[in-house]
């Protein structure tokens, strides 16, 4: 296991505290939460093709890390008009 | 030489990335979260940058990465912003 596998495993961590403050917490605390795991998502795809010395698989990184800006937009432009 | 760097920077990124994890679950108002949400698109992303690109160089992997991480840097403000008028307004 490598220091990249490694950092991706620990990074998966972080989803337990956003997983809560989405079940928890207010809906709009939740959108916040959700726009954090995006980035962090990103970072494990990242961590996770250098690790295994796969740089096509960077490309998903980049897809994650558009879609988690759309999303977030969505989200809180949703949640604005309620 | 190079691994201790790469290491180095890992370590950063990756406790960076979780302690704003932890403070987006600590703090009390939507507010006070998005602080930590706009600091997560920022010191996290640009130390795994740094490891990526001490390992790779500015290759195919190291340009991919760049990208990846300048949508993260330049769109988390945005968002941050476009939710903070949604909290604003939900507020009112």
């Amino acid at each position: 296991m490598n220091a990249f596998e490694t950092a991706a495993l620990a990074l998966l961590a972080g989803f337990v505290p956003l997983g809560w403050v989405c079940l928890r917490e207010r809906e709009l605390d939740g959108v916040v939460a959700l726009e954090l795991a995006g980035v962090v998502t990103t970072l494990v795809l990242i961590c996770l093709a250098e690790g295994y010395h796969r740089g096509i698989y960077l490309g998903v990184a980049v897809v994650c890390s558009a879609v988690t800006w759309i999303s977030g937009f969505v989200f809180a432009r949703f949640f604005g008009q309620l | 030489m190079e691994n201790v760097v790469v290491d180095v920077l890992l370590a950063a990124g990756v406790g960076a990335e979780l302690l704003c994890c932890v403070g987006v679950a600590v703090m009390r108002t939507t507010f006070d979260r998005l602080h930590y949400t706009a600091a997560g698109t920022t010191v996290g992303p640009f130390c795994i940058l740094a490891a990526v690109l001490v390992r790779e160089g500015f290759g195919q992997v190291g340009l991919n990465t760049i990208a990846a991480v300048a949508l993260l840097f330049l769109a988390g403000p945005l968002l941050v912003h476009a939710t903070a008028r949604a909290a604003r307004s939900r507020e009112r």
